[in-house]
């Protein structure tokens, strides 16, 4: 299934390998293609095969306390899921270095793409793998699954919570007071901007929103677009969401908040459904598409409020536009601020099903704070630390070159710090985002509003939980 | 087995024998059949019957519990699951009679006298349905696009280009990449159901002074009928399944929702760790499909009959 599907991903997208690691670039068109080989019905029945077995031994696993976790010694084998490209190059770097603990890496289609059902499904098989590769949020979805394990206990971890950025740790607990991955990478973000054609037109860099707004208004006046609203990355608006210091999410007691109409989140909806109406914003650009993409190169669309790993995606596939880009800090609510938001990152988690938490725990802490190990993935994923000691790397305190030398990732460095810690996302993200994403679309093309898209993401997520058995607070 | 039935009836044994080549010659297709097609529908209703139930707060344990049709319930209430049945509905109606039709005439044009280098023709046209359905929906997808279509920046130029990936065009957009796909294949079947008439007919018609149109009309539409019936049959199945084309358009337009046809809806929540619904949503698409194949075909047949 991976071979033609990856092929009729490249064909469609052209996506760097760092946008598609972050699960979004590559996400639909594998999906379209893998998808084509299985009726509905039988993926329908296959992945739910054994689902009624919520009491067999893997999930039992998952609810082990934190206590017991150690090294089973020996010789020990690991299995690490992952779609960062390059992975198994730092992998190789350990099993050098550790013959009691080899690891094999499978690479896989981004989690998305089909990666987290393989993952449930193997976990619900008794087949899953030791390590896999786990974005910030979807570990509650799997921890709703019973899919991973408490590392809390293992040996290393608990020291381990401060070399780490805070809200990452804090994302990586999953809201209980055990450990249920090691943090790898973030997305903190920034602006991305034409600064030429800024300059061009006497175009102050937007500091505010209010700002940002006005400057929407001015390049439209040339035909410019300040941006394009992306209908499929939910996760583009949470990172807004994120800024705004909205609390969509709330865990009380054994049930769960939905505050997705909280008055911050209307803040951002109102302001980005006004840009949408005043016709300042490009409606009809899917994010990471090939059009997109022409359009950065044509100098049609002027910014990019998007995460640290998204400087990549830009230097890849806008390559007519090189040094002419340039990073200033996102735009405030509040003039003088310095919120930022977080888009994308993932982390290293331990599944449910591992015989070796301990060789497992100490492995992905080497991955995600060996300096040696993140200049690798770094340079060969494209990786922005989690580790607060690798924001350090060389790599990530030099000029790029194709931002015209500019040292872009200071910006990102003082993002991360002002990342709010408290933000919480909902134990089921997939489904939220995919009722965010519908109500984009209608948003874009006139037949809704931003508002009314929180509004029925709200009421569908409640719903969707109570699907799940969860019980939700009002 | 076989030799302590020798051993035990002789009268089985030879029944046995004698059933034999028809269990080998079956196996090969009752097996994958029950193992692929029967178990997993079963399984899908089995499934759909259930809700989940958690206990010990939220990351507490599941319980799969039985429901009734609760989840059918929540299926015909979806407001969602609604849009998309319409959507597909409204996308059959126009078409399935447009591919349809194209396709009975370019088999006529090919079947008739005049047509000249039909084994090109016949091939042309069918190499369509021989290229994968995410590669035909890619191709279309970029010969849509704003930004990069050659044939949009043509007709930008001559004056306004529609937005075909815009909301009022993109269904259509999906209906002409089927029906440039499927069209081949229909026109082949329709074509394959003309060659096997028998030439008689046509001779008699010839002396009693049909043209070539009123021949068409009169003789080989009527004639080639049960072959429209069965490609209309497959078209209404293709047509509820749609699934491909917009997802693949997802990934260029911004007004492919995640429900946009039911089938996609089914994945969609599948992929959430919602099984029970989705196999409830499967269920239903797969009794609508057969109740609308088979009606049709009734309602053919019924027709046939008064005649």
């Amino acid at each position: 299934m991976t071979h033609p599907s990856s092929g009729a991903d490249t064909a469609a997208r052209t996506a760097s390998p760092e946008s598609g690691r972050h699960g979004r670039a590559r996400f639909r068109g594998l999906r379209a293609a893998s998808l084509l080989l299985a009726p509905v019905i039988l993926v329908a029945a296959c992945s739910s095969s054994g689902s009624g077995s919520s009491s067999d031994g893997s999930a039992a696993a998952g609810q082990t306390s934190a206590a017991a976790c150690a090294p089973t010694g020996g010789k020990v084998s690991l299995q690490f899921w992952t779609w960062v490209p390059g992975m198994d190059a730092v992998v190789a770097k350990w099993n050098a270095a550790n013959p009691d603990i080899q690891v094999t890496v499978k690479n896989t289609p981004a989690g998305n793409a089909g990666t987290y059902q393989n993952m449930f499904n193997s976990l619900k098989a008794g087949t899953a793998p030791d390590l896999g590769q786990v974005e910030y949020d979807t570990l509650s979805s799997f921890r709703l699954q019973n899919g991973l394990k408490d590392i809390s206990g293992c040996p290393g971890v608990a020291q381990a919570k401060s070399t780490f950025v805070d809200w990452s740790w804090a994302q990586a607990q999953v809201g209980g007071p055990g450990v249920y991955a090691v943090p790898q990478d973030t997305g903190p973000m920034a602006l991305f901007y034409r600064k030429d054609i800024f300059d061009a037109n006497g175009i102050k860099v937007p500091a505010t929103w209010d700002e940002y707004a006005a400057a929407a208004a001015k390049l439209k006046a040339k035909g410019i677009y300040i941006t394009h609203f992306p209908q499929q990355d939910a996760n583009w608006f949470n990172g807004l969401l994120w800024q705004s210091g909205a609390k969509l999410f709330e865990t009380t007691g054994d049930s769960v908040k939905v505050s997705l109409t909280d008055p911050k989140a209307q803040q951002v909806a109102t302001y980005w459904q006004k840009l949408i109406d005043d016709k300042l914003v490009a409606t009809n650009l899917q994010g990471f598409s090939p059009d997109l993409y022409k359009a950065w190169n044509d100098g049609k669309v002027a910014t990019w409020v998007s995460a640290a790993w998204g400087y990549s995606t830009i230097r890849d596939n806008a390559k007519a536009t090189s040094g002419k880009w340039a990073v200033a800090p996102m735009p405030q609510w509040t003039a003088g601020e310095k919120a930022a938001g977080n888009w994308g990152g993932s982390t290293t988690a331990v599944l449910a099903s591992s015989k070796h938490p301990a060789e497992a725990a100490k492995f992905a802490l080497w991955l995600n704070s060996d300096q040696a190990a993140l200049a690798l993935a770094n340079d060969k994923g494209g990786l922005y630390p989690a580790n607060k000691d690798g924001l350090e790397l060389p790599a990530l305190t030099q000029g790029v070159p194709f931002y015209g030398n500019q040292k872009i990732f200071d910006t990102f460095k003082e993002a991360s710090a002002n990342v709010d810690t408290n933000f919480t996302w909902g134990p089921i993200m997939t489904d939220t985002n995919r009722f965010l994403s519908d109500g984009f679309t209608k948003a874009l093309n006139g037949q809704g509003t931003l508002n009314e898209a929180l509004q029925s993401a709200q009421t569908q997520t409640v719903s969707a939980l109570k699907a799940q058995g969860i019980s939700v607070a009002q | 087995m076989a030799t302590s039935l020798d051993a035990a009836a002789p009268s089985t044994s030879e029944r046995v024998r004698r059933r034999r080549p028809w269990i080998w010659f079956m196996l090969p297709f009752l097996v994958p059949f029950v193992l692929f097609y029967l178990v997993p529908i079963a399984y899908a209703i089995y499934q759909s019957l259930f809700k989940i139930e958690r206990t010990g707060g939220i990351f507490g344990t599941t319980q799969q519990v039985f429901a009734g049709l609760s989840q059918y319930t929540a299926v015909f209430t979806d407001e969602t699951f609604r849009q998309g049945v319409l959507r597909v509905l409204l996308f059959g109606v126009v078409q399935v009679p447009v591919m349809l039709g194209i396709a009975l005439v370019t088999a006529l044009l090919l079947d008739s006298a005049v047509a000249r280098l039909k084994r090109f023709f016949r091939i042309a046209f069918f190499v369509p349905y021989g290229i994968p359905g995410v590669i035909a929906a890619l191709m279309w997808a970029f010969l849509y696009s704003p930004q990069l279509s050659p044939i949009v920046a043509l007709l930008d130029k001559i004056g306004t280009a529609p937005d075909f990936l815009g909301s009022n065009l993109i269904l259509w957009s999906i209906a002409n990449v089927t029906t440039w796909t499927y069209t081949g294949y229909n026109m082949l079947i329709i074509f394959a159901a003309l060659q096997a008439l028998p030439q008689e007919i046509f001779e008699a018609s010839r002396i009693d002074g049909a043209g070539g149109i009123r021949t068409a009309f009169s003789i080989k539409i009527p004639l080639v009928l049960p072959a429209l019936v069965l490609t209309t049959v497959f078209s209404i199945i293709g047509t509820l399944q749609l699934f491909t084309e917009p997802v693949v358009f997802q990934t260029i337009s911004t007004n492919v929702t995640s429900g946009y046809t039911p089938n996609m809806q089914a994945y969609a929540v599948a992929a959430s760790n919602n099984y029970s619904f989705s196999a409830a949503l499967s269920v239903v698409l797969a009794v609508a499909t057969f109740i609308l194949s088979f009606g049709f075909l009734r309602l053919t047949q019924r027709r046939g009959e008064a005649l």
